[in-house]
């Protein structure tokens, strides 16, 4: 087995024509895939940390806003009890004074009934004891005298009653 | 042992048709196999074959810089692939089988002559049968192994001397200035080496492949037995012949800070 100078100057060629096709057609691409993967992590890890943070932002403004809402609907709780508890008092104060119109119209009623009863009995027992008085008696009675039967018949009524 | 079919001009140029036909099969095998491991490059999904090969090549780039970014290590990696690509198919490729064929006369092609008259009349007179080995592996030829040796140690001089030229320089006559000729016999044995290693695996593995072929039959469990040893040790010149490259290059060009 010799030495034999032309496979060595073909395997030279052939080796380097064989480096130049694979850097171009086999290895170029598969480093610039590599390359563009590397890339595309770094990308992904940046963009990972940025949504992070904005998921940690949003959760924070989130627990504002819930604790904004919660210390509205306390507010307005306490509002409505305030208004509830103050209407309720005005209900009973207008029911209340209402009521003692009422009651106080029901007496003006009664007593102004009573009055009328009172005069229309004074004036009715007054003409009947002057008939009574002038059929039974028939006698002329003068004025004062006549009064005073009146009243004393009147007393003895309203004793009675 | 069988003859190598080589083509004799009339202008003095030898061609050895077997060496020819080896490396060019190697290159054509590398090529399709890297084709088609870089047919369907996906950046998030990357098929069996392109994982494969992106392994390979990270394991290069560990070897030869792993502190360069890849695109600056580009032609440092390529090369180791090639390297590595190539001596790996190179190496199996005189495993499967061989193309022998016997001559009783002589044997010509291209009107050119392979096999002559004189030398068949000699094999015959040493009572050998004239048979010519057309299949083998372009790495169990030194001229293979020595080309690729000595364009490494071209490269790694080149870019020694360009690249990290005071440094470089002043490595021959460290630690004294009388290592100068070992320094010298160190960096002419590094192409050696690198080109012997290899050839005499290779050659062996296929020297000791037709040895047990003449055992015939009783042979076949032993021939097996050896052919898996000779993938394992092809794997191996090819990784050794690749890191040795790498790590000379690195020696060469890469300066270390003190």
């Amino acid at each position: 087995m010799a030495w034999n100078w032309e496979s060595f100057v073909f395997a030279l060629v052939a080796f380097g024509i064989l480096y130049w096709l694979l850097s171009k057609y086999a290895f170029g691409p598969l480093m610039a895939t590599m390359e563009e993967r590397r890339k595309l992590i770094a990308e992904q890890m940046n963009s990972a940390d940025a949504n992070r943070a904005q998921a940690e932002q949003m959760l924070a403004e989130q627990k504002q806003v819930i604790q904004d809402a919660r210390k509205e609907a306390y507010q307005m709780i306490e509002q409505a009890k305030q208004t509830s508890s103050k209407q309720a008092e005005e209900i009973v104060d207008k029911a209340k004074s209402e009521a003692d119109r009422v009651k106080e119209e029901a007496i003006r009623e009664i007593d102004s009934e009573k009055n009328k009863a009172v005069a229309a009995l004074r004036g009715q027992v007054s003409a009947m004891s002057v008939m009574i008085a002038s059929k039974i008696i028939e006698k002329q009675v003068d004025e004062k005298s006549q009064e005073e039967l009146v009243n004393h018949y009147l007393n003895e009524v309203g004793g009675q009653k | 042992m069988h003859e190598f079919p080589v083509l004799h001009f009339n202008n003095g140029i030898d061609i050895d048709i077997s060496t020819f036909f080896a490396i060019t099969v190697t290159c054509l095998v590398v090529f399709i196999l890297a084709r088609l491991s870089v047919r369907n490059l996906s950046v998030d999904k990357p098929s069996r074959m392109q994982n494969f090969m992106e392994w390979v090549l990270e394991f290069v780039h560990n070897t030869v810089a792993s502190t360069m970014p890849l695109s600056k290590a580009k032609t440092y990696v390529s090369l180791g692939m090639t390297l590595i690509m190539f001596i790996f198919v190179a190496n199996l490729l005189g495993l499967p089988f061989g193309i022998v064929t016997d001559h009783t006369e002589e044997f010509s092609l291209f009107g050119q002559s392979v096999l002559s008259d004189a030398r068949i009349h000699e094999l015959h007179d040493q009572g050998k049968h004239a048979s010519i080995a057309w299949w083998k592996s372009p790495t169990a030829d030194l001229s293979v192994t020595s080309a690729l040796a000595i364009m490494v140690f071209v490269m790694t001089n080149t870019l020694g001397l360009t690249r990290n030229t005071k440094h470089y320089l002043k490595h021959y006559i460290e630690p004294f200035w009388f290592f100068l000729p070992l320094n010298i016999i160190k960096e002419l044995s590094k192409p050696l080496t690198l080109a012997l290693r290899l050839f005499a695996n290779i050659f062996a593995g296929e020297v000791l492949i037709s040895t047990i072929l003449m055992l015939g039959v009783v042979g076949v469990p032993l021939l097996a037995i050896w052919q898996g040893f000779s993938i394992f040790v092809g794997a191996i010149q090819a990784f050794l012949f690749t890191i040795l490259t790498m790590v000379y290059i690195s020696q060469a060009s890469v300066h270390e800070e003190h």
